[in-house]
């Protein structure tokens, strides 16, 4: 596509299937050695790269990453790239601030996907693989962790690098902050409930749950908040009985894999449309639902597949910006006294991924009232990433401690997010730095906040989940 | 060569001052530190990462004894290579010294370290009501360090000044590792000024004291559209020629409003270019009659559309588009080149005009974006660098418009400095005696030239243009002085420089030399009352100089002083004129004559000497003739802050009418020695200053 000869990874692209063919920007389809070439290195992206402003490293900044791509490509800095690459969130932050939109992390990614050639990382792919073919066998690991856990054997697992040899490490340092893990899925809860099934009345419905992997493996208290909301505030819907979106497999995996997940999913709405109509895929991961509104960029190359794939993208919502704030009246009082001083972190996704800001802040606003305060640099990543707090637990750390500081810097309560990955770094942080405030995703916060009064005093089993943990 | 020896060994030395996890010498390193924002491109050895301002000396001192060229870099957004390592050696990467020592309103001053960056310290600033003016487009990113590089200017220096009228004070690691405290109100030769703008070759500022004012009451902006740059232009001649002095002035033609998706304006078809205006003030009754006033301008001069903006929402969505101008350019193309022409105020509407020309014959696309207050315009060529036949046209086309701003009497560079880029067409700016001098003031201060070599001064003159047939024209009284000078030198008399004698007394006999009169330089060389500046013979009497600027309905706005002009410069009787003087006539002591700064009213290319001579005691040279800022009679009073200069205090330097010259209180230091060996290798003038 380009008229410029490049080298190196440009053999890379002749194998195609490993990469992606080109990208989607917001300037049109780009080669990937077009869209590189568009950093001008006018260098307005720096200051909002958290790694460059926590270390001052050009090649660490996502000026030094394009730069670095670029050199690759045109063969002129073979291997040299690969710290930069390894240390980038995949924030985003850098492309919201650049006025030609270059997608930094996209080029990282093929950047990584290039670095690593035809055999990607074991762990992930195998993972990725397991849940593709073995989606029981799976679950069936996960529980077999969780009840080591339970009874006890938490070191042991750890030791065992039980967690880690599922790819999941982040669990492992989480052990102690998450939630207990769960040994009834959130997609098995769901399954099981009659109002979101499809039934047989192939009545129109306004959404359909996607749960995401945290959501349905690890906090299913969120997922089952953000049904409670849907049907609260949206009417009916249904369960979307997906897969994972892929979206681990396009970032630490085959990105074949991550086409396989897309495929299925695509699939499955087009079954859901057909009986049920034009829903929304509502999902309550930023980093999925922001993933899965790129899955035309997936097909670019498979014309049969790359209409479906933008169908698909155009039908998917974010929780967080599909509850209406408009909807929104001031919360009882217990329940607010309950939440404290509340604050909004923006995760990395939604912000920068998918431009959603004011909605969660205007309902939270209406909400709370005064006990709603902004966050300082809301919009820094919090170091979670995925499995960045696994791979780069240093750089992770430092920018962990800057996002407690600011949470501190606030004294908020309660910091409302919409990444379960944010949940997990967040809690693990503020338990270290500042233990009297909790993060809780954004939808478990509103729906207690929007709890009708009288259900207040009698929790459900399915509204158990509280904002705070009973005090010990 | 092995990189360890191009290191000349200075390896481990900078592990141990800069630690050991802060000295990088890997390939991406080396690699994401061989660009800037500019085009060009080389390696360094090695990249240091400094994490106190005091361990800059000791690694500075380090790497001069080895001969180990070295450069310091912040956010690297600098559009002239300045940062890019020409010779290889060492960058020392400061954006880790980011801290602001202290803030203080009473005194108007805050002291920071080099990598601050800009719009943090706004932040940091409006907290306490109050704002630092320099206000460059990328303010979000650059740090104050750059800046000082740079002489960095952006739309309000307009009123407030560039970054160099905002420094009062430095503390500087020179090239040789040696800290200096310097501040504009030291007796002598005027070193912030000179180390202002000097892009990193004659030391690296690790403190510096700005300038801070409180916010403005009131601020009124209005934005107005006109059918072509040439009718925005008049209304802006009005405007200056009336006396107000916005806070900003700012225009952008119809490609850079496209670019910047119409910066939230109605344009309608006939729209060619649109004018920012905003005033600011304590009075919002003044500020209406003065906005009324250009509102009137503007439609004599054909304006399309007057608006001003309803709310401070407005206003930002209309400064978004003004600052993301350039970058919204870099949607349409991978690369921006952006030029930085700066001409005489009255000549904007024609160089603009050169410029499309230029640019049309070359077949390039461009915005153009002005300062247009300050006659400083920024063509915003867009192009692809990988397409090479492309890119050499906009390297003519840019080489071009910089010989069409020389030829309007302008200059290369309002704001954005020389570094390698422009490094060319110093050659047609400047003679050899002025490039000369330049290299002199270099070597100075960096006998081993390996402080960021190789930037500002041009390495050979063989694209060096061929002097213009006739000198310029001079009075006889100067040519007389001239040729005694030209004589004095051959045969090694010493001279002692004397205009009426107000302040500078000497003293007499053999040591103080002979008298060099110099009250017969006293005509005026032109009044430019359209561009607000007038020229001088050093020695006509500053009461002449006001009755003659009275007579055609202009003034200085400075305090009423006796002397003369040449006197009140070399003495810095009066602190404020280092603000007020755009270009110094200077002869050095063996009569070859200096042209230093111009008259543009931004102009950073080359050392601002022009600066430096401001306080001089006339020991450096004797000043011909002098460029300086005027305003229209009656405003200077009325508004003080209408002329950067007034705002600075009168009292502050000491004044001292007929005293003797060790009573100012002036003892030479080592850099203000080598300096003077720079201009008078021979003591010829004023000797007993550097007796």
């Amino acid at each position: 596509m380009s008229k410029y000869e490049v080298n190196e990874m440009y053999d890379a692209h002749a194998e195609g299937e490993l990469h992606l063919p080109s990208l989607l920007t917001h300037l049109g389809e780009r080669s990937l050695y077009d869209a590189v070439s568009q950093c001008s290195r006018c260098g307005y992206c720096e200051t909002v790269c958290p790694t460059y402003m926590l270390t001052g490293r050009e090649p660490i900044s996502a000026r030094g990453r394009n730069q670095l791509v670029r050199m690759t490509m045109e063969g002129k800095a073979r291997g040299a790239a690969s710290e930069s690459l390894d240390t980038c969130l995949l924030c985003g932050a850098c492309s919201e601030a650049c006025f030609a939109k270059v997608p930094t992390a996209d080029i990282v990614l093929e950047g990584r996907r290039a670095a690593l050639g035809p055999a990607p990382r074991l762990i992930p792919v195998l993972l990725s693989r397991l849940m593709l073919d073995r989606p029981g066998l799976f679950g069936f690991l996960l529980k077999l962790g969780a009840l080591a856990r339970r009874t006890g054997l938490p070191r042991l697992a750890g030791k065992l690098g039980f967690f880690r040899m599922l790819g999941l490490g982040p669990l492992e340092k989480a052990e102690l902050e998450a939630p207990s893990m769960p040994l009834t899925f959130l997609s098995e809860k769901l399954a099981a409930d009659p109002e979101l099934s499809a039934g047989t009345d192939d009545e129109p419905r306004a959404w359909a749950y996607f749960a995401p992997c945290g959501p349905n493996y690890l906090f299913t208290g969120v997922g089952e908040a953000t049904v409670a909301l849907l049907k609260r505030f949206l009417g009916r819907g249904v369960f979307f009985h997906n897969s994972c979106c892929g979206l681990l497999a396009y970032n630490y995996g085959d990105i074949r894999h991550a086409r396989d997940f897309a495929r299925r999913n695509i699939e499955k709405y087009e079954a859901l449309r057909e009986r049920l109509g034009g829903v929304k895929i509502v999902g309550d991961c930023s980093s999925c639902t922001a993933f899965m509104k790129t899955y035309e960029q997936l097909f670019t190359a498979e014309p049969e597949w790359r209409p479906r794939a933008a169908a698909f993208a155009a039908a998917v919502r974010d929780a967080i910006e599909a509850i209406p704030p408009s909807a929104m009246t001031h919360a009882p009082k217990e329940t607010l006294a309950e939440a404290g001083r509340i604050t909004y972190h923006d995760s990395c996704r939604a912000c920068h991924g998918q431009g959603i800001r004011t909605e969660p802040r205007e309902a939270l606003k209406t909400l709370a009232g005064k006990r709603f305060t902004e966050l300082p640099e809301s919009d820094w990543c919090c170091g979670g990433a995925g499995a960045y707090s696994f791979t780069q637990p240093e750089m992770s750390d430092k920018i962990l401690r800057r996002k407690t500081a600011n949470i501190a810097s606030v004294r908020a309560d309660t910091v409302a997010v919409g990444a379960t990955s944010c949940l997990l770094q967040i809690n693990a942080g503020l338990k270290r730095d500042y233990p009297s405030a909790r993060a809780v995703h954004y939808t478990q916060l509103v729906e207690k906040l929007t709890r009708p009064v009288a259900e207040l005093r009698a929790p459900t089993a399915g509204n158990a989940a509280l904002i705070r943990p009973p005090a010990k | 060569m092995f990189r360890k020896d191009r290191l000349g060994g200075t390896l481990e030395g900078l592990k141990r001052i800069a630690g050991e996890d802060n000295v990088f010498t890997g390939e991406a390193d080396i690699l994401a530190y061989s660009y800037d924002a500019g085009s060009a491109r080389a390696r360094p050895d090695a990249v240091v990462r400094v994490d106190a301002a005091d361990k800059v000396a000791p690694l500075v001192k380090l790497l001069y004894g080895a001969g180990v060229p070295f450069l310091p870099r912040l956010a690297g957004t600098n559009l002239s290579g300045g940062t890019i390592p020409l010779k290889g050696g060492v960058i020392l990467n400061l954006s880790s010294l980011n801290k602001i020592r202290s803030i203080d309103t009473a005194a108007g001053v805050a002291v920071v370290e080099p990598g601050v960056v800009n719009l943090k310290l706004q932040e940091e600033l409006a907290k306490a009501g109050f704002f630092y003016p320099p206000d460059p487009a990328s303010q979000k990113v650059c740090t104050i360090g750059g800046n000082i590089g740079e002489n960095a200017g952006g739309p309000l220096c307009l009123k407030y000044g560039v970054t160099a009228d905002n420094v009062l004070g430095l503390t500087v690691v020179t090239p040789q590792g040696e800290t200096l405290e310097i501040s504009t109100d030291d007796p002598g030769p005027d070193l912030p000024g000179l180390f202002t703008g000097s892009e990193g070759t004659l030391g690296i500022a690790i403190y510096a004291r700005l300038r801070i004012l409180p916010l403005p009451k009131n601020i009124i902006t209005a934005v107005c559209s006109f059918a072509s740059v040439d009718d925005a232009m008049k209304a802006v001649a009005a405007t200056i020629a009336s006396g107000i002095v916005p806070r900003a002035l700012e225009a952008m033609d119809r490609v850079s409003l496209d670019a910047a998706g119409g910066g939230g304006l109605e344009l309608s078809d006939r729209t060619g270019a649109v004018l920012i205006i905003e005033l600011d003030g304590n009075s919002r009754r003044d500020l209406e009659k003065e906005m009324a006033e250009i509102r009137a301008f503007a439609a004599a001069a054909g304006s399309l559309d007057f608006r001003e903006t309803a709310d401070n929402a407005e206003r930002e969505v209309l400064w978004a588009a003004r600052k993301g101008a350039y970058p919204a350019l870099a949607r349409l193309a991978p690369n921006v080149m952006v030029e930085d022409g700066a001409v005489p105020r009255p000549k904007l509407p024609r160089a603009a005009a050169e410029v499309r020309r230029i640019l049309s014959d070359y077949k390039l696309t461009a915005g153009l974006l002005f300062h247009a207050g300050d006659g400083n315009l920024h063509p915003n060529v867009i192009y692809d660098e990988r397409d090479i036949e492309e890119t050499r046209r906009v390297r003519k086309a840019g080489h071009e418009i910089l010989r069409a701003c020389i030829d309007l009497g302008g200059t290369i560079s309002g704001e954005h400095g020389v570094g390698v880029e422009k490094r060319l067409a110093m050659n047609w700016l400047y003679d050899r005696a002025e490039l000369e001098l330049f290299s002199r003031v270099k070597e100075a201060l960096d006998p081993k030239d390996l402080a960021n070599p190789d930037k500002i001064i041009p390495v050979s003159d063989r694209h060096a243009r061929r002097k213009d047939a006739a000198p310029a024209a001079r009075s006889a009284a100067a040519s007389a002085l001239i040729t005694e000078l030209k004589y004095r030198a051959a045969h090694g008399i010493k001279s002692r420089v004397k205009g009426l004698g107000t302040r500078l007394a000497s003293p007499g006999g053999e040591a103080a030399g002979r008298d060099l009169d110099v009250s017969g330089l006293k005509s005026v060389v032109e009044i430019y009352g359209d561009n607000l500046t007038a020229t001088f013979e050093a020695g006509i009497p500053l009461r002449t100089l006001r009755s003659e600027l009275k007579a055609v309905g202009l003034e200085v706005p400075m305090p009423k002083l006796d002397g003369t002009l040449g006197g009140l410069i070399a003495t810095k009787a009066w602190a404020g004129i280092r603000d007020l003087l755009l270009g110094l006539e200077l002869a050095l002591p063996d009569g070859t004559v200096c042209r230093l700064g111009g008259k543009s009213v931004k102009n950073v290319a080359g050392y601002d000497l022009t600066r430096l001579l401001c306080g001089s005691l006339g020991a450096y040279g004797v000043i011909l003739s002098a460029t300086i800022r005027l305003c229209p009679a009656g405003t200077g009073r009325h508004s003080p802050q209408s002329v950067p200069g007034a705002l600075r205090p009168a009292g502050k330097s000491p004044r001292f009418p007929h005293a003797e010259s060790r009573a100012t209180g002036f003892v030479p230091s080592d850099i203000h020695r080598r300096l003077k060996k720079a201009f008078d290798p021979e003591n010829l003038l004023n000797p007993w200053i550097y007796g």
